[in-house]
């Protein structure tokens, strides 16, 4: 049996894991509102981006240069992709959930004969494919620090691959990200970012698309601004997604915490019930022994 | 008057976002004034200043943009830049120092920052659309 004095170090450590994980639970919940607000405030350029790209991207004819963020570059066979994963640990499945899809999507299109490369960002996916497959890492980034240094850091990974895009390193890109539902609820998500993907998101203005197009003045002329548009584009929707992996990572180690919290309470509770019980069988121990004492004499 | 709805965003933000009399926006091809019913134009931007104006002519607000792009049609008019200041809330001894700092690189990105810096100065200085 346990000694007393071993119980009660065990519910003193519990209580300050306790502490701990409570304290922690708090500062997400406060990240996450900061980091959902900046989300927010992201979306409205994205979105009016989108739509001024919508309108130009049916002007675009296969051509070289910058156009071929639209239009790809007529291959398949080269594939990179880009896992978005937290710089810390301790957010439940939050970077594990990425690492393991895209480690399934690796090995999927390599199955079909394509070259994948790998562009973590994040240091929790660097880790994890510096472990398991480390000479296909192209370049990490680590440390990016969206919620402080934002637009800024989004550039970095952006100008990398279009850099490494221009160069004939890659013919296709996917992002692989937590996109944020809600505090608690965060979905694995893939985007294809290059060649830009338009079907979704202009399939609804389709119709109109023509009048659109028809009716519009462009200064200097649609080709420049198309070509001004496109690495924009790319930069941008890296950002959102950058922002929006924040915003899940605050939300998912609020709620690993609070499980964690809430599981120490119970802990301590049963802890407290051992304590008790053991306690009580050392008086009841000595009891009996005083009482078979007095009754030898 | 009629009134033209003017939305200012950056990638971080929304700046502006107000119904206003006119707007002069610095086109690649020239700077471009829209009133309410303007046509509908898509236009790319260089850096200089985005100047709003209040129902009878007045300035309510001078920006800074670095670049970006407009979009105009006779309701709405939008400008996407990619980085936003308040001509206020700009010093012209830091850019000075920004500009010195920058003339002793040479790399790419450090040429480009410099003409936006130069143009930075320029509309610190100037007082063109000041009063109309």
């Amino acid at each position: 049996m346990p000694s007393l004095k071993d119980i009660k170090t065990q519910i003193n450590s519990v209580g300050s894991t306790k502490k701990i994980t409570s304290a922690m639970k708090m500062v997400a919940a406060s990240k996450l509102r900061r980091s959902q607000e900046k989300a927010e405030a992201a979306r409205p350029y994205s979105s009016r981006l989108e739509e001024m790209l919508a309108s130009l991207a049916s002007s675009a004819s296969s051509g070289e240069g910058i156009i071929k963020l639209l239009t790809g570059t007529g291959n398949d066979q080269n594939y990179i992709v880009v896992p978005v994963s937290a710089d810390r640990g301790l957010c439940g499945g939050f970077n594990s959930s990425i690492n393991r899809e895209t480690f399934k999507l690796v090995k999927s299109l390599e199955g079909e004969g394509k070259n994948v490369q790998i562009m973590p960002v994040g240091k929790k996916s660097r880790d994890f494919f510096n472990r398991v497959m480390k000479d296909q890492i192209t370049e990490s980034f680590v440390d990016l620090n969206i919620s402080n240094t934002g637009y800024e850091s989004a550039l970095q990974v952006s100008n990398k691959l279009q850099e490494l895009y221009f160069d004939g390193k890659f013919d296709k890109c996917i992002l692989i990200f937590n996109k944020f539902k809600s505090a608690i609820s965060q979905e694995v998500t893939q985007q294809q970012l290059i060649p830009l993907d338009v079907s979704d998101s202009s399939k609804e203005d389709s119709v109109d698309d023509s009048t659109v197009k028809a009716i519009y003045d462009y200064e200097p002329d649609e080709e420049t601004i198309l070509k001004d548009l496109l690495p924009k584009n790319v930069s941008i929707q890296i950002f959102k997604v950058l922002l929006e992996s924040d915003a899940g990572e605050h939300g998912a180690r609020m709620a690993a915490m609070d499980n964690a919290t809430r599981n120490a309470g119970e802990m301590i509770d049963s802890l407290t019930l051992k304590y008790n019980r053991t306690r009580q069988a050392f008086i009841t121990k000595e009891l009996i022994e005083i009482i078979s004492g007095a009754e030898s004499i | 008057m009629a009134t033209i709805s003017f939305d200012l965003v950056s990638p971080e933000n929304l700046i502006f976002n107000d119904e206003v009399g006119m707007i002069i926006v610095p086109g690649k091809d020239g700077d471009f004034g829209v009133l309410p019913g303007h046509s509908k134009v898509m236009s790319s931007l260089r850096p200089g200043r985005v100047m709003v104006y209040g129902e009878d002519k007045n300035l309510l607000k001078a920006f800074f943009v670095s670049g970006g792009f407009a979009e105009v049609n006779p309701e709405k008019c939008i400008v996407l830049a990619e980085s936003v200041d308040e001509i206020n809330s700009l010093e012209k001894s830091s850019i000075e120092k920004e500009i010195q700092n920058l003339e002793n690189q040479d790399t790419e990105t450090a040429k480009e920052q410099l003409t936006i810096s130069k143009a930075k100065l320029e509309s610190l200085s100037s007082t063109f659309y000041e009063k109309i």
